[in-house]
């Protein structure tokens, strides 16, 4: 067994649906297992940091780190992890560009610890207290890791050699890069996507695209969308314009646009940036020749009112891997 | 990569605000190897000489012109680069002097701005690809939509340049509107005399073999781009050979059917065969299929009996469909009049004697229903006459715009009408008065000097109401001071808007030309490029881009043929230049999200391929594409993200 090379996973700020992406390969996972020697994964095994940490560099394969950079403890394992590993993979979307957890970006640290410990209606904290790095009691001192200001992606704390997109990436991709490693089959140069398309989502749906033109929009609620058409021309963000492909196209065969779980396509470096401005050149305002310029505000507004969280629309996955990264303070 | 900066001080312009001296040793701690010199007056010919001497001597490879606007001189340092063997676009140029000499008071902070923008455009001209010009070959000859006034002045001078025009027009007779008119304002010329040596010209004058005339036609399909179009034209069956028929008229007679003749606005008859009316050019008859008997599988020979040339009718005439390769296209196909019965309280098409300009037009005709007498339906000359100016017209309930022409057509009739009739009442009810132009206030002036004319403004066409009744027809206003009074007029007079003529919608829609808010072709720029429209090769002329007189139409016919006659020459390739928009097919999911995006609807969708492609002989570079692309699969060549990131992190430094 020894003589097998070492797969670990680990997970940050995450939800833990990465894990579950991973053990639902159902029975190929024993493949993963005969070619590897999976060792680390606080989930599922009960490897500890101090057993890692007596490794020698680099005696980790590969390490599938799932997980944003929030605490001073995801960044330490981080860290620990790229020390040891040869490859280490950004796996899912979370680590790879913030996703969910990043959308806290919009807001500052104590916002949030007053949102969740203090004005939580749910929460009975009689005494206001916060969770602090440091609490002295009578024993000695407490320690707790760092809550960060901001969430961060992995490569922005340590050096990745590749990516595996997806909120969770799917597990037919996950196999891919799996048995092409067992295979020996080349990788793409370092920094790269792997299990993944270079285009978008529309290049695997098979909805029925036209010249687009949207002179309105609707919320999911509000529609039941045909069958057909692209749900982008029925006037139901879709997000898979704006989307690597690689999934699928699952959420639209289903009438569900896509909410952009796969992170931009190859060579876009903003994903919402890139859904609003291709969004602001399909919709119909009509002819604006010679309109006053309030009048011209006023259909665009018309057009896009309907929006309730531009920036969770937009930026629901990748707002600290984007160019905005967050709130600007 | 060697980089040069070359500093243009235009004397104290921009040498007084920014130092150099600091500009290069700030350059030198950015990249050592940079190679930076300055020049007193860079776009004069020794300052260009010694630009390229020095890019050959120092092996320059990528080059730096901090100096004045692009648009002043990037083609002129363009080509210093060309000269001295290097791709012209590996050169970015700074604008150090209207952008921050002329307008940055401190000359510390003039300075510290240059340094960033030179910075910038270093770090980005290394990025820079060698763009190579793309040349086609073309066919110089031009399609000209419509023989009205704008067509065939433009036909006529294209021809004369020995090009060959197909000149489509899809009526019997060329000439379009003022054929039709007795007389021209502003100067009273007889309409058909004054075209006749343009229609003659066009059908048998020198260059006439030039041009291919189709009468009865219309463009139905357009493929290819500018240099290089394919047209579909379709003809209607004319059941009369124009070369044969000596145009003399003897099968008229014997036809017995008969119709409202539509070009007298349907005031008279014409006979199944027929001339749409007297003088019309080409000179033949034509024959409408509807209404002739052998047509309709009947035994009537009589016209063909009457001819007495042989083959000049032919029943078994049929349509057809030419197709034409030709470089450009020229549209001009004119305007028409806006429905009077949609403005009902006018009575337009409920009573009698109430008529359009195009009816009154062909009512003062020597040659229209009436030979030229002004009748009422009773048969009697009128006594008083109403004319509604502004029918439509600046009306944001109708049409928002002027249509420029309605006044002084009415100050024509006020004039006709008096030469005509003297003594008869003209009263003239107005929105606004417009006669603009050095020869137009003529019969302005007459008319408010006819002492039978009187004048009443109003501000509203809804308080106008024309009623028929016992003693006449009377028309009620409310004029712009609010006073209320009435008038009586034997005949009243409609000037309508200008609309776009019947299909110009589906012309649009065959050559890919847009139509504005209105429905006129839209041009590309309304002050600079109003005879061009946004399809690269499609040009516009006449009262199918915006209402206007004769003299505008022809002149803009002439606009149109001179872009023509310059751009797309004979024996010369077509210069495609490489700033435009590609697309990487790998990275194309085949959203569509770009091809309505283009203004020059330069991009297209391969159904095949399921990718979007680029024209680049259309595309123009805009670069609206790149930005909508939601997927970066199309790259704007000179203007690309690693471009213009490493311009703006190095501005930001
Ligand atoms: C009542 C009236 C009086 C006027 N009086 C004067 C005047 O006195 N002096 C003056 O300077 N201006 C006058 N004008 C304006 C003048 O008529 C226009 O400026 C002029 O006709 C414009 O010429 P054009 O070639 O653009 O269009 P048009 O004259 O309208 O000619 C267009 C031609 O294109 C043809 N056509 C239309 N559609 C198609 C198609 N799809 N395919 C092929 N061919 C097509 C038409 O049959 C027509 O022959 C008057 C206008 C009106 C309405
Ligand atoms: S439904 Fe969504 S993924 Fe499918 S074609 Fe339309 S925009 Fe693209
Ligand atoms: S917008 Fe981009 S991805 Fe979509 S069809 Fe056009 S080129 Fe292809
Ligand atoms: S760059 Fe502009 S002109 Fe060229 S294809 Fe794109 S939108 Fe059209």
């Amino acid at each position: 067994m020894a003589d097998k090379p070492k797969l670990s996973m680990y997970w940050a700020a995450a939800c833990g649906g990465c894990e579950i992406a991973l053990v639902n390969l159902n029975e190929k996972i024993l493949d993963v297992d005969a070619a590897f020697d999976f060792m680390f994964c606080p989930c599922l095994l009960d490897t500890k940091k101090k057993d890692i940490e007596a490794l020698p560099d680099g005696a980790i394969a590969i390490t599938l780190f799932n997980g944003a950079i929030r605490t001073a403890e995801n960044e330490e394992m981080a860290c620990l992890l790229r020390k040891k590993s040869q490859t280490l993979i950004a796996f899912g979307s979370c680590s790879a560009e913030g996703c969910i957890p990043g959308l806290a970006n919009f807001h500052t640290r104590d916002d949030l610890m007053k949102a969740v410990y203090l004005d939580n209606a749910t929460i009975d904290n009689p005494g206001n207290i916060i969770p602090r790095p440091e609490t002295e009691v009578a024993e000695g001192t407490l320690q707790l890791p760092a809550f960060y200001d901001r969430v961060r992606t992995l490569a922005q704390v340590t050096d990745v050699d590749f990516f595996i997109p997806g909120c969770p990436p799917e597990p037919h991709q996950i196999w891919n890069v799996v048995s092409a490693v067992i295979a020996g089959a080349p990788l793409p140069p370092k920094g790269g996507v792997l299990g993944a398309g270079r285009s978008a989502v529309c290049e695997e749906c098979d909805r029925k695209k036209e010249d687009k033109k949207i002179a309105k929009l609707f919320r999911t609620y509000e529609l039941v969308p045909g069958k057909e058409a692209c749900l982008l021309e029925q006037g139901l963000i879709c997000m898979g314009i704006a989307t690597r492909d690689g999934c699928g196209a699952l959420c639209p065969k289903v009438n569900m646009p896509c909410t952009g779980c796969y992170g931009p396509p190859e060579g876009v470096l903003d994903q919402g940036a890139k859904m609003v401005a291709a969004l602001g050149s399909i919709i119909d305002i009509g002819d604006t020749k010679g309109l006053a310029e309030e009048e011209i505000f006023r259909r665009i507004d018309a057009v896009f009112g309907s929006i309730p969280d531009y920036a969770g629309m937009f930026y629901k996955y990748s707002l600290p891997g984007s160019i905005l990264k967050g709130r600007i303070s | 990569m060697k980089t040069g900066v070359y500093f243009c001080k235009c004397g104290t312009n921009i040498a007084d605000k920014i130092d150099a001296v600091k500009i290069r040793e700030s350059l030198l701690r950015q990249d050592p190897g940079i190679h930076f010199s300055t020049v007193d007056f860079m776009c004069s010919e020794e300052g260009k000489e010694a630009v390229a001497k020095d890019l050959a001597e120092n092996r320059v490879e990528r080059v730096v012109i901090s100096a004045c606007s692009p648009r002043d001189h990037e083609t002129t340092f363009m080509r210093v680069l060309s000269k001295a063997g290097l791709n012209p676009y590996l050169m970015q140029m700074v604008n150090v002097r209207e952008q921050i000499a002329w307008v940055t008071e401190d000359s510390g902070r003039a300075t510290d701005k240059a340094d960033r923008y030179i910075r910038a455009a270093v770090r980005r001209v290394q990025l820079h690809d060698a763009l190579q010009k793309k040349e086609i070959d073309i066919c110089p000859d031009v399609l000209v939509i419509g023989a009205g006034p704008a067509g065939l002045k433009a036909a006529l001078s294209i021809a004369g340049s020995g090009r060959k025009v197909v000149l489509v027009e899809k009526s019997p007779v060329i000439g379009g509107l003022p054929v039709r008119f007795e007389e021209l304002f502003p100067t009273m010329e007889c309409g058909p005399c004054m075209l006749e040596p343009l229609l003659g010209d066009v059908l048998h004058g020198e260059y006439a073999e030039n041009i291919e005339l189709l009468t009865m036609a219309e463009v139905t399909g357009v493929v290819g781009s500018y240099g290089n179009f394919a047209a579909k034209i379709s003809q209607r069956p004319r059941f009369v050979d124009m070369q044969v028929c000596i145009g003399c008229a003897e099968c008229i007679e014997p036809c017995p059917v008969s119709a409202k003749n539509t070009f007298n606005s349907g005031m008279n008859d014409r006979k199944a065969i027929s001339f749409p009316f007297a003088g019309a050019l080409p000179n033949a008859p034509f024959v409408d299929e509807k209404l002739c008997i052998a047509l309709q599988g009947g035994e009537c020979r009589k016209c063909r009996e009457a001819c007495p040339v042989e083959g000049a009718i032919i029943f078994d005439d049929s349509a057809k469909v030419f197709e034409r390769n030709i470089g450009a296209i020229i549209v001009a196909v004119g305007s028409d009049l806006y429905d009077c019965t949609k403005l009902p309280q006018l009575g337009y098409g409920k009573l009698d004697n109430i008529h359009t300009s195009m009816e009154f037009e062909r009512i003062m005709a020597s040659n229209g229903p009436t030979d030229g007498e002004i009748r009422t339906t009773a048969g009697n000359a009128p006594a008083s006459v109403a004319i509604i100016h502004c029918v439509g017209s600046l009306d944001p309930k109708h049409k928002e715009y002027c249509s420029g022409v309605c006044c002084q057509y009415a100050f024509k009739f006020n004039h006709l009408i008096e030469k005509k009739l003297p003594g008869t009442r003209v009263c003239h009810f107005y929105k606004e008065l417009v006669i603009p132009g050095k020869d137009e206030f003529g019969l302005y002036h007459q008319a408010r000097s006819n002492p039978q004319a009187t004048f009443v403004r109003y501000d509203d066409i809804q308080n106008l109401s024309v009623a028929g009744g016992a003693e006449g027809t009377i028309i009620q206003y409310q004029d712009n001071s609010g006073k209320s009074g009435s008038v009586k007029a034997d005949m009243v007079i409609l000037c309508p808007a200008v609309v776009p003529a019947e299909d110009s919608g589906r012309l649009g829609t065959v050559l890919e030309a847009g139509q504005d808010r209105a429905g006129f072709f839209e041009e590309l720029h309304g002050r600079l490029d109003s005879a061009q429209s946004k399809i690269r090769g499609v040009f516009l002329a006449g009262t199918c881009q915006s209402p206007m007189d004769i003299q505008k139409a022809m002149n803009q016919g002439m606009a149109a043929s001179g872009y023509i006659l310059s751009g797309l020459v004979a024996g010369r390739k077509l210069e495609i230049q490489p700033v435009n928009a590609e697309v990487d097919a790998r990275r194309c999911s085949g959203c569509r999200v770009c091809v309505a995006v283009c203004p020059y609807t330069a991009i297209s969708f391969d159904p095949e391929k399921k990718v979007a492609v680029v024209n680049d002989v259309l595309c123009q570079g805009c670069g609206t594409c790149v930005a909508a692309c939601p997927s970066a699969a199309i790259k704007g060549n000179h203007y690309t993200n690693a471009e213009i990131l490493a311009e703006i992190e190095e501005v930001l430094k």
